[in-house]
């Protein structure tokens, strides 16, 4: 297998400061315009290395995922491959057609129709007018917008919109294809659809760069794995590895975070002051047996008037994942309004039907339109549940077994 | 299998390869865009034009009210104008028709970069497109307001001399000049929007030093402003050749057609080794 992308050494900096960006951005230009080099190699103040000594190598009919926390350099290297950007070090080295989904739909015009807009696109990715021509029933079956292809894009939802775009894009015949977090967006049936086209790609022998968060995606059709951090190559081989690896140090820098200070926040309009767990013989208490009867107490206090909140607790196991959650507009509680300075008490009451093990509990008000919120408060409780029988999960169901022998 | 072409991308490319292989790929870049060139000309037509109801009229309306105006100022004895040897309107409308390529010219090449939007950081394509794209718009405005101007010949009752015909010849310098500055403009407001705030004060300025609306003065400072302006070189003979078809300053014409192409031949090439920074800065 031969080589198609080669990525020798590469860096790429970036500046900080808008007013740098144009001081240099002035500097740059005259130093081209007088046909002398831009000294790339240096870094000036403010700037910083946004991809830093890259370097890997792609062969051909590989599918190479692209991992990393944002910011981590992934969408500046696919746009370095794309060559919509110069390296400051090193070398690039493609080996064929390069189609690029950094932002699908970046070049339509809102005011066009999703015809003329295919044109212009395709003119955009490269391709003739003869190309697009015999692409076209392609591209609007690929798209399946039905009758909006003859309307101005601005009235797309998103969702049609990307799939345009995408259809456009696979459809300018790349022999190497950047995908960048496009996927995420489009619904469910779209999403296969695009899967599908790229492993017929696959299958054809092309080679696919993508850059996802999906990982479960990347594990799924990429047959190498690089994760970035901080724009240096941290881990490069088979997927599951990779992914394995970012995931259990995602999880530890979780646990570090939320060990030193569960994070609160909201506007403070409403506060909580206090919130505990108490037993059927109302004491308090950090532990209690699984199916028994419990309370927690949430003390509000409100700070300005405030109009129909709504009160939820969320009950997470250790590992973060939520277990349940529930609050009092869903119980369609409704409220009126509380004035300034108002304490009230809050009672959840419930059966504790989960299985052993430590859990802890996020209180949070919220505005009435439940998106914006007064006060949350992260792992303000922790509690542990223990249940005398073995279980495994988070609910107690409280299974009785029995057999019968049909002799 | 069909050889494919490899790609390198390296600091600097362009000054490394040597002048003349950078001059070769400039002109490729330049022939292969030229597709990509028309897609983009007509999707701006198309788009400036759909949600107005007058549409491309207003390519007229504009001169014929600026004209107008300067008509009423004459008339009512404000502004003293002088002869022209045809009628005023069709003087004016022609000397405004012609520096309108230029003012509507380049504030949209100035313009066409940083109004390209994600596009330019998007996509890898000749962002060169982009801006002569932007100059069809100005050119195809005054194809409209040439029918104007040759219907008031009618009206007037005055014949255009033949060599008429041969005015797109004459433009091309006006036009590359504009383009030359427009190129320069539109990777210059990347990194400095003051661009365009400054391009519409110089072409409102230039409007009345040049003698656009006014026959060419033949004392006091504009007569040594205008032969160091290549602009009004260029506009009045554009005009002649329009009106008399016999140049008035063949010398003045001609040095400011070699200036033009200087300007353009420069600017294409800053543009098209600084094209990498657009990207980074826009």
């Amino acid at each position: 297998m031969d080589t198609v992308i080669g990525i020798e050494h590469v860096s790429k900096k970036y500046c900080r400061s808008l007013k740098h960006t144009m001081l240099y951005g002035v500097q740059d230009i005259a130093r081209n315009a007088a046909g002398l080099t831009s000294n790339p190699e240096r870094l000036r103040k403010g700037e910083f290395w946004a991809l830093d000594d890259v370097s890997f190598e792609v062969k051909r009919g590989e599918t190479l995922g692209i991992i990393g926390a944002n910011g981590s350099g992934k969408t500046t290297l696919l746009k370095l491959i794309n060559g919509i950007l110069l390296p400051d070090k090193g070398k690039i080295e493609i080996q064929g057609r390069v189609g690029a989904l950094i932002e699908v739909g970046a070049g339509f015009h809102p005011l066009l129709t999703g015809r003329e807009n295919i044109y212009v696109n395709g003119a955009i990715l490269g391709m003739s007018r003869r190309e697009i021509d015999e692409k076209f029933d392609e591209i609007e079956d690929f798209a399946d917008i039905g009758e909006f292809l003859d309307v101005p894009v601005k009235h797309y939802s998103s969702g049609m919109y990307v799939r345009l775009g995408f259809a456009v894009a696979v459809h300018s015949e790349p022999d190497i294809l950047l995908i960048d977090e496009v996927l995420a967006v489009g619904d469910e049936q779209f999403q296969r659809r695009c899967i599908n086209k790229i492993s017929k790609m696959q299958e054809d022998g092309k080679t696919i760069m993508l850059v996802s968060h999906a990982l479960t995606t990347v594990e799924g059709i990429c047959s190498k794995v690089i994760e970035l951090d901080k724009g240096k190559v941290k881990t490069n081989g088979i997927p599951e590895r990779v992914i394995d690896e970012y995931l259990s140090r995602l999880d530890r820098d979780l646990q570090k975070s939320e060990k030193s200070a569960g994070r609160r926040w909201g506007t403070g309009e409403a506060e909580i002051l206090d919130f505990g767990l108490f037993n059927g013989s109302r004491e308090r208490t950090d532990r209690v047996t699984s199916g028994d009867e419990t309370i927690f107490i949430m003390r509000v206090k409100f700070n300005t008037q405030v109009k129909n909140p709504i009160f939820g607790i969320l009950i997470k196991s250790e590992g973060g994942i939520v277990v349940y959650g529930t609050n009092s507009r869903w119980r369609h509680m409704h409220f009126d309004t509380f004035e300034v300075g108002e304490e009230v008490k809050v009672i959840f009451k419930q059966k504790m039907q989960l299985t052993a093990g430590v859990y802890h509990v996020d209180p949070a008000i919220a505005y009435s339109d439940g998106i914006t919120f007064y006060d949350w408060q992260e792992r303000a409780l922790e509690f542990i549940v223990e249940l005398p029988v073995q279980t495994t999960g988070f609910a107690n169901l409280d299974s009785q077994i029995s057999i019968t022998r049909n002799a | 299998m069909k050889a494919e072409k490899i790609t390198v991308y390296e600091p600097d490319k362009f000054i490394k390869i040597g002048f003349f292989a950078s001059w070769k790929a400039m002109a490729v870049s330049l022939f292969m865009s030229r597709e990509l060139i028309w897609r983009l000309f007509l999707r701006d037509f198309k788009a400036k034009y759909r949600q107005s109801f007058l549409g491309i009229l207003w390519a007229i309306l504009n001169p014929v009210i600026t004209v107008g105006i300067f008509i009423f100022l004459n008339r009512s004895g404000i502004l003293n104008i002088g002869e022209t040897y045809i009628p005023y309107p069709l003087f004016a409308l022609i000397g405004i028709s012609i520096y309108s390529i230029f003012s509507t010219g380049l504030s949209a090449t100035s313009n066409s970069i940083i109004g390209a939007g994600p596009m330019v950081v998007k996509i890898n394509f000749p962002k060169i497109s982009l801006v002569i794209a932007a100059m069809g718009q100005a050119i195809v405005e005054f194809l409209v307001r040439l029918i104007l101007i040759f219907f008031l010949f009618t009206i007037y009752g005055v014949t255009p001399c033949w060599s008429s015909i041969l005015l797109p010849v004459a433009l091309l310098p006006f036009i590359l000049l504009t383009l030359g500055i427009g190129l320069f403009l539109s990777l210059l407001a990347g990194v400095l929007r003051d661009i365009i705030h400054l391009v519409s004060f110089f072409t409102t300025l230039l409007l009345f030093l040049l003698p656009v609306l006014y026959p060419a003065p033949q004392a006091g400072i504009l007569v040594t402003l205008n032969r160091w302006n290549p602009l009004s070189h260029l506009i009045a003979g554009c005009r002649d050749i329009l009106i008399s078809g016999n140049l008035f300053d063949a010398a003045g014409f001609l040095w400011a057609t070699i200036f033009s192409i200087i300007v353009f031949l420069v600017s294409w090439r800053i543009f098209f080794l600084s094209e990498p920074r657009i990207a980074e800065r826009v």
